[in-house]
């Protein structure tokens, strides 16, 4: 399970207009201090369009500036939004690699700018789009509302129970979104003979929330371990990366330690697989030559890698041309781990393109995913675009060569 | 330069947004602070006076020619910056202006595989370039420290040094021609006599020379065509550990005068270098307790050439008192080329009590083997009187002594000097101590007949009348004067560098 290594609590004291507090003044200035950029050019949103204003760098910089007099937060309202949320700056930042766990001070971009885009509004100079980015949060805050049952439509016919010591924790974006993520999830799951429920009511995970209305994004993730323990969870399943990071990064900062144990799906299926108890004889070869993409959020924020590759290298008839989730750190789908596609649709669309031609340039059939966001994305990149890779996720590989279909 | 007025900047924002679109020219207040500091220290108490004016992010020459020519309409200086990484403070602007950002050009404009050419535009990074040549087992052999984030114009505007120089040259010894945007908006290109592909010439003047290593003072650079080498086939880092610096430098000698050519990079560390390393860093290799200083040594070639001299290159350490390090010691070394990189968290006061936060300062001067253990003791004893002086401000990082000669491994070292500078508790007075000590650390450098900058070049406040006034004094600081004015009428390229005011004074120019 992932943990932050570094504690900002003077993320918690606002700025605002020029008063930048002292402690983020020095934590700015440490990133400013290496002036190397490495997090520059690993940045999606950069290599797109070469503006070093939108890297690590460029934030960390322009606060700095402000304490020292030079400017006003209100200024930064757009740039800020220029931040895909993916992490690929602090994973590749000096301080963090070579600093992080000695001093506790790893970097930690995404939050900085989270915190950044919650200060803006809360001083009344909302960031460009935050429009956009609130309408989002009421569609899906709506579905918490109900009608009950369409939270858990998506696993009509499967018969799972709403308790158990085992819970898969299902979104609201793969409950109504990406439905066969979940469809697939829970049918390998009972045919491996594992055990588990599901919520009847969870609530929302919406990396948005972050960007906009901490305290509710606190207030679900509460309720969230609530019903969790209520209905007997020991061990929650997740299979949204999004969800893992709130799960193993954010709930446990601002919750606390959770009563029960996290684990990615691949990471289970992958256990499973090494017990045996995945059968592959019932299902087609796929016949098929594929890569695979790290989503962000599973790769540069929680370091889980490995059982996606297990599983994909286990699938019979699958020619698996893999590229390392080092050279991935500069990858993302575009969708970034909250609000980028809603406020910069153009730049989202680019940066899964050029994504995606990586992995058409490696001559592949498909690109395997592990996260729906990225699922969703890539299926409109690749119709759009044209590029010829089909996006698949690797849970409908699974179910396929299990004959689950 | 006449002086800008904001009606000036007025209408030249307005020309500048129709020539490159509103997107590209950027006066907010961060836009522009962010490319304000270079990777050198320059204390933040200076910050404001070095804000330029308006950032422009030109993808074409076009853009460039239309912006150099409206500078000069309207007297507004213009400052190249490209990465921003570089040590001498080329990119950083002295009289406010435009700087233009060249990161948008960054194509590929030509792979020519059978020649072994590149023609590429200058916001590319070598990292980026090297991963699209890769598959046709070529590379672009520049290998500095910063490789993972460089790009060419910056390599270009500072007569770049690199880690593998000796076994295939550096920057300047990498470039066949390059189309330039001169000061005056007039687009040439320049190269070995006319060829573009063409690696050696003797017809014409040295021209091309002249617009590499120029700190952004002699125009812009906006396509380069680059020499490429095929991929070695075998890469054998090796490391020595030594009880003593002497021993170190004895290791050094014998290399030098091995006669082994495929010696491509070689450094040694000082003690007080391995003892900054030992300070909490996970990119450290742990060495014995009796390591004192060391050297690294590697070989690039064909795998006869490097299976061929490998027991020799143990033979020169060993026998000089190196103990070799081991396989993994010495690849991990040598693959961690790019990253020591000097954490602000690594700053200490004098007594080492405290962790003060602190930006690197790399002194880099060119040293010939003779005279690097004088000048290392007394560039230490410099830095300890200002330490001593400063106890808070200043910390001495240790020395690096890189071999320097390009396509041979004797010769000159690039010797360097790692400073921590306590920029945010920084006072005018303080700094004005720095500078003195920067002056003195040059004249050291001088007065052992070397040259103060081997890879960054010689314009930071500081060192840069020494290397002016003193270095280059034997004539070639008043031709560069009298070149800068005859290309730049106006004075717009980057005012103020290697003291080039001097040239548009009414004495320089009677």
């Amino acid at each position: 399970m992932s943990q932050q290594l570094s504690s900002k609590p003077f993320y918690d004291e606002p700025i605002e207009g020029k008063q930048i507090p002292l402690a983020l003044a020095r934590d700015c200035y440490a990133v400013f201090a290496c002036r190397h950029k490495f997090c520059r050019e690993v940045c999606p949103v950069y290599i797109e369009d070469r503006d070093e204003s939108h890297s690590s760098y460029g934030y960390h910089t322009a606060l700095l500036g402000i304490s020292e007099g030079l400017g006003d937060i209100a200024e930064m309202h757009e740039t800020i939004t220029n931040c895909l949320e993916c992490g690929a700056c602090e994973t590749r930042c000096p301080n963090t690699i070579f600093a992080g766990d000695f001093y506790g001070t790893s970097t930690t971009t995404v939050n900085l700018i989270r915190k950044v885009r919650r200060d803006l509004v809360a001083s009344g100079t909302n960031f460009a789009g935050y429009d956009e980015v609130l309408a989002q949060v009421d569609k899906y805050l709506g579905y918490f509302d109900g009608p009950i049952e369409d939270l858990t439509r998506w696993a009509d016919g499967l018969d799972l129970p709403f308790t158990g010591e085992t819970i898969m924790f299902v979104d609201y974006f793969n409950a109504f979104e990406t439905t066969d993520v979940p469809r697939n999830a829970a049918k390998i799951l009972k045919a491996a003979g594992v055990d588990f429920g599901i919520l009847a009511l969870p609530g929302a995970t919406l990396g948005e929330l972050l960007d906009v209305n901490l305290d509710k994004f606190v207030e679900m993730g509460k309720y969230n371990v609530e019903v969790l323990t209520k209905a007997g969870a020991k061990r929650v399943v997740i299979i949204n990366p999004h969800d893992y990071v709130y799960f193993t990064r954010e709930y446990t900062q601002y919750i606390g330690e959770l009563p029960f144990e996290v684990v990615y799906i691949t990471d289970l299926l992958d256990e499973l697989v090494k017990e045996g108890k995945l059968d592959y004889s019932g299902g087609t070869g796929a016949d098929t030559k594929v890569t695979y993409h790290d989503p962000c959020t599973l790769n540069k924020m929680c370091g889980v890698n490995a059982s996606p590759r297990a599983l994909i290298s286990a699938l019979p008839g699958v020619e698996f041309i893999d590229v390392s989730p080092v050279t991935q750190w500069s990858y993302c789908c575009g969708k970034g781990s909250a609000s980028f596609k809603v406020l910069h649709p153009d730049k989202a669309y680019k940066i899964g393109t050029t994504r995606l031609e990586a992995a058409a340039d490696l001559g592949v059939d498909q690109l395997v995913l592990a996260c729906p966001h990225c699922k969703d994305q890539f299926t409109d990149v690749q119709a759009r675009s044209g590029v010829p890779v089909e996006p698949v996720h690797v849970l409908s590989l699974i179910a396929t060569a299990m004959g689950l279909d | 330069m006449t002086v800008t007025t904001s009606s000036d900047l007025s209408a030249i924002i307005s020309e500048l947004k129709r020539a490159l679109g509103d997107e590209y020219v950027m006066t907010e207040y961060h836009q522009r602070a962010i490319r304000t500091a270079s990777a050198s220290p320059f204390g933040l108490h200076l910050w404001q006076d070095l804000l330029p004016d308006v950032v422009v992010m030109p993808a074409s020459t076009e853009e460039v020619v239309a912006v150099v020519k409206a500078a000069n309409k309207y007297g507004v200086p213009i400052v190249p910056r490209a990465s921003g990484a570089g040590l001498a403070d080329g990119a950083q602007p002295m009289k406010r202006g435009i700087v233009v950002d060249i990161k948008r050009m960054c194509e590929i404009l030509e792979i020519d595989d059978a020649d072994m050419t590149v023609t590429v535009q200058p916001g590319i990074n070598m990292q980026e370039l090297n991963k699209v040549l890769r598959p046709l087992n070529l590379f672009f052999p520049d290998d500095p420290a910063s490789y993972p984030v460089n790009t060419l114009g910056g390599r270009i505007g500072c007569s770049g040094w690199s880690l593998i120089g000796s076994g295939y040259g550096h920057l300047p010894n990498l470039v066949c021609s390059m189309e330039v945007v001169t000061p005056t908006g007039e687009v040439i290109r320049v190269g070995e006599g006319g060829g573009r592909k063409i690696r050696k010439s003797s017809v014409g003047y040295r021209i091309k020379d002249l617009f590499i290593g120029h700190q952004g003072t002699l125009g812009i650079t906006t396509e380069v065509t680059l020499d490429l080498a095929p991929r070695p086939e075998a890469e054998l880092p090796v490391f020595f550990a030594t009880r003593t610096w002497e021993e170190a430098h004895q290791i050094l000698y014998g290399f030098n005068h091995s006669g082994i050519r495929s010696i491509a990079g070689m450094f040694a560390f000082d003690e007080w270098k391995v003892d900054f390393l030992r300070r909490d860093d996970e990119a450290w290799i742990p060495l014995p307790e009796w390591t004192k200083s060391a050297v690294a040594v590697c070989l690039y070639g064909t795998n006869e050439e490097v299976e061929g001299v490998k027991q020799r290159v143990f033979d020169i350490g060993e026998s000089a008192g190196g103990v070799y390090m081991g396989r993994e010691v010495s690849e991990g070394d040598w693959a961690s080329r790019h990253d020591r990189y000097h954490l602000a968290y690594h700053g200490r006061n004098k007594t080492k009590d405290k962790i003060k936060l602190m930006s690197w300062s790399c002194e880099d001067a060119s040293i010939t083997w003779s005279q690097l253990t004088d000048v290392r003791l007394e560039w230490h004893q410099i830095i300890a009187d200002l330490i001593d002086k400063h106890p808070e401000h200043f910390d001495d990082w240790g020395m690096f002594a890189d071999i320097g000669n390009p396509f041979r491994a004797w010769g000159d070292y690039l010797t360097e000097i790692d400073i921590g500078v306590n920029e945010q508790e920084m006072t005018p007075e303080i700094w004005a101590d720095w500078i003195e000590a920067k002056k003195a650390i040059a004249r050291v450098s001088v007065a052992h007949g070397g040259s103060i900058s081997m890879a960054h070049g010689g314009t930071r406040e500081g060192e840069v009348d020494v290397s002016c006034y003193e270095e280059l004094a034997e004539g070639q600081f008043e031709l560069m004067k009298r070149i800068k004015r005859m290309l730049d009428p106006n004075n717009i390229m980057n005012p103020g560098k290697y003291n080039l005011d001097d040239a548009y004074t009414e004495e320089a120019q009677a």
